[in-house]
């Protein structure tokens, strides 16, 4: 545990010092910024559209952050021969893995926190820019952005299985991109192929890879609730129940098979 | 002291070189093209959590070539509008974002007076009711584009009655029942207008639904007499007063309106105050 603390601790003071992620967030910052400005082009939807282009940005920097952070943090200790000399002292590899994972977890949630407190600034003050019919509610907003971090968190947790399966740097990058967008399209898919248009267009065997996808591959369009947010539908709360539970056992299960591999892999 | 130098002359070779870019790019002809929009289906799925933001915009790149066309207009200068192009793109945003409600705004405004593609613009405001359910503009919409333009009166106060039960407006109920009475549905206008009764808390706005009530309660019993009358003498009365000559009614109704309920040629009952305070003077009912 005590090996955990110190590896957590070590790798959230890395992210935070890192100056690559400072630009980042200056530039995902900037985008905030021109939420007002932007969502004023709307016709009738200033307040909808400056919470929607504020969750897109959110989106959009976890997506960045949870690729650097999960495909280089594991990846830079090895090309550098860090890990040689990390693992030669009495840690335990799945210590170092979960102290890793942890403080990427920590880190993007924190991201998600601040974000949050620019993004009531940039909404509010859209809102009272035009006076929409529908109210602004800022539980919906908060569950949307706790759930876009919960499902980066998932994200950052593929790259890192990634990162630990191969040495080169273009499989993790590559990889994590592609499980993303097929993860995002899998649940579009599913309910298609089980529409009565969708039966008859697509092949058997086509119906039967697309239902291996979408139970293999994580889903991540469950955890999308824009659309709760910027319209302020009321929030399925046994959903986001049973998304919760599959997040935590489905990135359990990633860090899980990233442990075993990693306490089989030999460094040279 | 070389920085500095170095600086300025950076600085001042920008400031002269922005300006005449800026007024050069100002002249260069515009493209006034809306371009290609791939297919809903497709950027749902490219898209991934970025729907609502792919969808609006699409929609803001209309609204942008919109305006270019206005203003090319304005300014004489012949261009022809690419209104497939538009509409499929909206289309596109209300498959990406059905909540969006520029999309029905923009086709309501675009799409009606000037194209006259009322029947699609209604079937977009149909999809967009499912979504906003609580939006009472969307219904209204359709419910004026029934009216107005296709004359279906029955479809018109059908989407009136939703938009004056989301609104709680009551110029909505009225135009609704008016409708319903133009459509030959009185006695659903009459339940229309009582459940808008009971909802009604000012003064004024009930005393508004009354008279209406009133009004084609009054229709309602003439057009049975008349409907009596027809079955058994096989043609519809020559005017209303027969119908109290001949003992179908015991005396005519007064029209809360001010004007005198008469029968048509097909046996219809009207008034000539159209259901409107002003109806005597006003050529459209509407």
């Amino acid at each position: 545990m005590q090996h955990f603390k110190l590896i957590f601790s070590a790798t959230f003071v890395a992210i935070k010092r890192d100056r690559l992620l400072h630009a980042l967030a200056g530039a995902s910052l900037l985008l905030f910024l021109l939420v007002p400005v932007i969502s004023m082009f709307s016709m009738r939807q200033v307040q909808e559209l400056a919470i929607t282009l504020f969750l897109s940005s959110l989106s959009f920097t976890l997506l960045i952050f949870s690729i650097l952070l999960g495909v280089f943090s594991i990846w830079k200790d090895i090309e550098k021969r860090y890990i040689i000399s990390v693992l030669s002292m009495p840690i335990k590899r799945r210590d170092y893995l979960l102290g890793k994972f942890s403080a990427i977890a920590l880190f993007l949630m924190f991201t998600v926190c601040l974000m949050g407190i620019i993004g009531y600034g940039t909404i509010t003050f859209a809102a009272h820019q035009y006076q929409s019919e529908i109210p602004v509610s800022w539980p919906n907003i908060f569950t949307a952005m706790l759930m876009s971090g919960a499902k980066y968190i998932l994200l950052a947790a593929v790259a890192l299985l990634f990162s630990v399966i191969s040495t080169s740097i273009f499989l993790p990058i590559t990889g994590t991109i592609g499980i993303f967008l097929a993860g995002s399209a899998t649940q579009g898919l599913y309910e298609y192929i089980n529409s009565g248009s969708g039966a008859q267009d697509i092949s058997l065997t086509g119906q039967y890879v697309i239902k291996a996808l979408y139970y293999l591959l994580p889903n991540f369009s469950a955890f999308d609730y824009q659309v709760y947010a910027a319209y302020t539908l009321a929030l399925p709360l046994d959903t986001i129940f049973y998304t919760v539970c599959y997040w935590l056992i489905y990135t359990s299960f990633l860090l899980f098979c990233a442990s075993i591999i990693f306490e089989k892999k030999e460094f040279r | 002291m070389n920085r500095l130098v170095l600086t300025i002359i950076l600085l001042t070779a920008y400031i002269a070189i922005t300006l005449p870019l800026s007024a050069s790019l100002k002249s260069r002809p515009d493209l006034v093209k809306l371009g290609y929009t791939p297919s809903a289906e497709v950027l749902k799925y490219i898209t991934a959590d970025q729907k609502l933001l792919a969808a609006q915009w699409n929609v803001l790149k209309v609204l942008f070539y919109y305006g270019t066309l206005l203003d090319k207009w304005r300014h004489n200068i012949p261009v022809a509008a690419e209104y497939y192009n538009m509409y499929r793109t909206i289309c596109v945003a209300a498959k990406l974002d059905p909540y969006n409600i520029d999309i029905y705004y923009f086709a309501q405004a675009a799409f009606t007076w000037e194209v006259g593609r009322v029947k699609e613009v209604n079937a977009l405001l149909e999809y967009g009711i499912k979504y906003r359910t609580w939006d009472w503009y969307l219904p209204f919409f359709a419910g004026f584009n029934y009216g107005y333009f296709l004359h279906d009166y029955k479809q018109a106060a059908k989407y009136l009655q939703r938009a004056a039960e989301l609104s709680g407006q009551q110029y909505l109920a009225t135009l609704a029942a008016r409708y319903y009475y133009q459509s030959d549905s009185t006695e659903m206008g009459i339940a229309f207008l009582k459940t808008m009764l009971k909802q009604a808390s000012d003064a004024r706005e009930r005393r508004m639904y009354q008279l209406r009530i009133q009004a084609l309660s009054a229709i309602k019993y003439l057009q049975d007499a008349v409907r009596k009358y027809i079955r058994d003498n096989g043609h519809p009365p020559r005017d209303l007063k027969t119908l109290v000559s001949s003992g179908y009614i015991e005396k005519l109704p007064r029209d809360p309106y001010g004007g005198h309920f008469y029968v048509d040629k097909n046996g219809k009952v009207k008034t000539t105050s159209k259901l409107a305070l002003h109806g005597k003077n006003s050529d459209n009912p509407t």
